[in-house]
């Protein structure tokens, strides 16, 4: 007995020398580790006011290719001319005091004076002239290219005050401003080389330290043009890949927000004390069919399937939510929420009928046709399988694939029958038109190229006067209601967030407005 | 020694020629996974332009043996290129940091499994067919049967819900190091040693129980050898050897391979980093992280095999005693 004691005390003393030593070895490597953390080392001192965030694990982050990943570190560093007023929807003044246009063709935009980027140089017209060109630089692959390929020139009036021509009229050209890829940037700064791994803008927030694919540290712009803000004194962003991992270090109070969740984690969710989910927006899934090849290519098919659907039993199975509280449902490209948005009756749910459309288009037994959706979507599976079996009733026979995003992206949007496909609220409708249903848009998922469509947009996007535009935008939202291969589920943008975080605004642009939060 | 000299010497050769091979391999299959990285990169809104540009941008028009030549040429001399995301931000300052994670936790999870399977290994095969054979290979057998996700859910319940001694996620606060919260390695190295504890406490059970019936050992006992001795001295040796083949073929897997543990624990490490690299397919960092475990797992096999051959002169001396 005694051996076998003294063989166990031998192990365990073995085991605490080896950890003695290895702890030791290691140790040394402290400074090596320190070197992979860009920029200054934080300071110990405890954080008075801090914000601790669990993001997706960034992409590409300089704006103009910024990918639309990590929205609290990008939004809390760059600025932009103009911002969506979370709670109004009305434009605020940003880096921009006011601006005005002649019919929508020339805009001068009033610059905020005493701004300084985050390197101390100062905000002038000459960084707004350079975020604007920089879209039409070729080598960068700017997301924006398109929508600002309408400028013709850009002129520095003073110091304060720019001057944008545009090559015709668009009377909501400023909305574009608010795009998260067009952050006002440094003409002096050197993004090509600085802008992933040392961002930096005029934002409330600058950048304190950056551990590639781990962790990034905001803290508080000292020189913030804004009085009494931001609220807090930092941001810590943990750079998370795994939704789940993220909800877990919630849960266990390693962090304050968890932007982004599925409708399964806000079960998992709910209930717990201190930990609520807020849905400061809506996003878009459209439903689209291809109407240029058979079978979608037939109005009657198209109507046959819309007369198929449930909204409430798609807003139901989708996101665990009733119809008009948290999902909703139309048949164009407008969001509920807008102002252009016309109240059309609900299609009710109809099988009799469908099937009567589908034996007059000449498909008396029903259909075969296949679903392409990204299955890493939040939403995706839910509202694919439940379109599925809503349309099997009607004799659709639906084959459902589901791809990861960037595979369903690259190699089959844009070419299939039906398609589910996350789309961003825009809060001026008419960009997304000329993009996604104009004949010749470059994201023209249902390769519509009707006459009276893309008349109807090309008005939309050039009529000066608001109440003969509101009229247009109606014409066509009647137009997709009687004959478009469109169905629009808007479902909520989900936020898990502590209670003690007061102040979460977010509005339709994505963009995060940290400035205004304050932790209690 | 000149033998063994000699051997390592063909065994290095041979696991370069493997490095050559591999490098390839990795840089093929990483080509032909589905998806495109610019797209990826750019997102849903990217423009066919801005694709095109991107591609452009990080040569990823190149042919594919001129791209293969740049990015090896690059890893001989140390140099394992940029973050396809974070441009100016070099492989090298993001991965050896997770490795750095990962060796700790490997490190810790070893001197955990290793003594603790193999003495309850050697228990077990001294005490065949008795109560405490049957207890510990029970236990072997059930840790073996239970996926790491399992387990480690069961002790995430436990201990870091139930019992709160340590944290649910192995995650390290920002501006902090792993040296100040050296408790987030135990329960992700609790996880590992429930997976290879089964492993090889019952290999090491039924080596020592085929090496206790053999005739040497009944000799020495029989001479009046004291047990212990016997045991220690006699059987251990040779009935280490397949022990040391199981532990070092899984080197690799416990340097580089943890993915499943990494991901579920959060823990910053190499898995969860190859993790993200496949996830935002991020084409030079999946290939350093598996050209680094393929080394990882080269070496380790190299060294299980010359500690195999010094324990067991029969391999030592193949050709015959000179």
């Amino acid at each position: 007995m005694q051996r076998k004691l003294s063989i166990m005390i031998g192990l365990l003393v073995l085991v605490v020398v080896l950890v003695v030593v290895l702890l030791m070895v290691f140790q040394k490597d402290e400074t090596t580790q320190e070197a992979a953390v860009i920029g200054e080392p934080v300071e110990k001192e405890a954080p008075v006011k801090q914000i601790r965030v669990a993001e997706q694990v960034p992409g590409l982050i300089t704006p103009g290719v910024w990918d639309g990943q990590v929205f609290s570190m990008n939004s809390s560093i760059y600025e932009y001319l103009i911002e969506i007023n979370a709670e109004t929807g009305e434009l605020d003044p940003v880096l921009a005091t006011s601006w005005e246009t002649n019919e929508g063709k020339v805009w001068t935009f009033k610059l905020r004076q005493g701004v300084k980027f985050h390197d101390g140089s100062d905000f002038t017209a000459e960084d707004v002239k350079y975020t604007i060109e920089r879209t039409q630089d070729p080598s960068l692959g700017h997301l924006k290219k398109t929508d600002f390929e309408v400028v013709e020139s850009v002129r520095v009036v003073d110091d304060y005050t720019v001057q944008v021509t545009l090559k015709e009229a668009r009377p909501t050209f400023v909305y574009l401003f608010t795009d998260y890829n067009m952050a006002i940037l440094s003409s002096e700064y050197d993004y090509a080389s600085l802008g992933e791994s040392k961002p930096m803008g005029t934002g409330p927030f600058m950048m304190s330290q950056l551990v590639p694919k781990e962790s990034a540290l905001l803290k508080k712009n000292p020189n913030y043009w804004a009085e009494g803000l931001p609220k807090i004194d930092q941001i810590a962003i943990y750079f998370v890949g795994d939704i789940d991992a993220s909800i877990s270090m919630l849960e266990s109070d390693r962090v304050d927000v968890v932007p982004f969740i599925t409708p399964e984690i806000q079960q998992r969710v709910d209930g717990i004390d201190g930990i609520s989910v807020i849905s400061p927006y809506q996003e878009q899934r459209f439903i689209s069919m291809r109407v240029d090849e058979a079978p979608f290519n037939d109005n009657r098919v198209r109507l046959a399937f819309k007369y198929a659907m449930d909204p409430k039993v798609i807003a139901r199975s989708t996101a665990k939510m009733e119809l008009n509280d948290g999902v909703f449902y139309n048949e164009t490209p407008i969001m509920n929420m807008l102002a252009e948005y016309k109240e059309l009756p609900l299609r009710e749910r109809n099988i009799a009928k469908a099937k009567q459309l589908l034996a007059e288009a000449g498909y008396p037994n029903g259909l075969s046709t296949e679903l392409y959706y990204a299955s890493d979507h939040p939403f995706g599976k839910e509202l694919s399988q439940t379109v599925k079996e809503l349309a099997a009733e009607a004799g659709f026979d639906i084959e459902l694939k589901g791809y990861t995003r960037d595979v369903y992206l690259s190699q089959y949007w844009l070419n299939v029958p039906i398609s589910i496909t996350g789309w961003g609220g825009r809060i001026d409708p008419s960009m997304l038109l000329s993009l996604a249903f104009k004949g010749g848009g470059p994201w023209n998922e249902s390769h519509l190229d009707e006459p009276v469509l893309n008349d109807l947009i090309e008005k939309i996007s050039s009529e000066a006067d608001p109440d003969q535009r509101m009229a247009y935008y109606h014409e066509l939202q009647e137009w997709f209601y009687n004959n478009g291969p469109l169905i629009n589920v808007q479902v909520p943008y989900l936020v898990a967030i502590k209670d003690n975080v007061v102040g979460y605004r977010q509005p339709l642009t994505m963009l995060p407005q940290y400035k205004y939060m304050d932790i209690l | 020694m000149k033998r063994l000299m000699e051997m390592f010497l063909r065994r290095l050769g041979s696991l370069l020629a493997t490095l050559v091979v591999m490098s390839f391999v990795i840089f093929l299959l990483v080509e032909i996974m589905p998806g495109d990285v610019a797209q990826m990169i750019l997102g849903q809104s990217a423009t066919e332009e801005a694709v095109a540009a991107l591609r452009e941008a990080r040569g990823l028009n190149d042919p594919l043996l001129e791209r293969y030549g740049r990015w090896i040429s690059g890893v001989v001399v140390g140099d394992l290129g940029d973050s396809i995301y974070m441009q100016g931000v070099s492989i090298n300052s993001i991965l050896w940091r997770k490795v750095g994670h990962s060796i700790i936790l490997a490190m810790t999870a070893f001197i955990i499994f290793v003594p603790l399977s193999i003495f309850f290994g050697v228990l077990a095969g001294v005490k065949e067919k008795k109560p405490t054979d049957s207890i510990i290979s029970f236990f072997g057998l059930a840790t073996m049967a239970l996926p790491e996700f399992v387990s480690g859910v069961i002790l995430i319940t436990v201990f870091a819900v139930q019992l709160k001694w340590f944290p649910i996620v192995s995650v390290i606060p920002i501006g902090e190091s792993i040296w100040q919260n050296l408790n987030i390695v135990v329960l992700p190295a609790l996880s590992i040693t429930l997976v290879m504890f089964g492993y090889i406490s019952r290999m090491q059970r039924s080596s020592m129980i085929s090496v206790m019936n053999s005739d040497y050992i009944r000799a020495a006992t029989l001479k009046g050898m004291p047990r212990r001795y016997v045991i220690f001295r006699h059987a251990l040796k040779n009935a280490m050897l397949p022990t040391i083949t199981i532990i070092g073929m899984n080197m690799g897997w416990l340097f580089g391979g943890l993915v499943v543990v990494e991901t579920l624990f959060g823990f910053p490490g190499m898995g969860s980093l190859l993790m993200t690299a496949i996830k935002t397919r991020d084409v030079p960092l999946i290939e350093a992280c598996v050209l680094l475990i393929t080394v990882i797992y080269s070496v380790s096999t190299m060294i299980t095999d010359i500690m195999y051959s010094y324990l067991n002169p029969r391999i030592r001396y193949q050709g015959g005693q000179k």
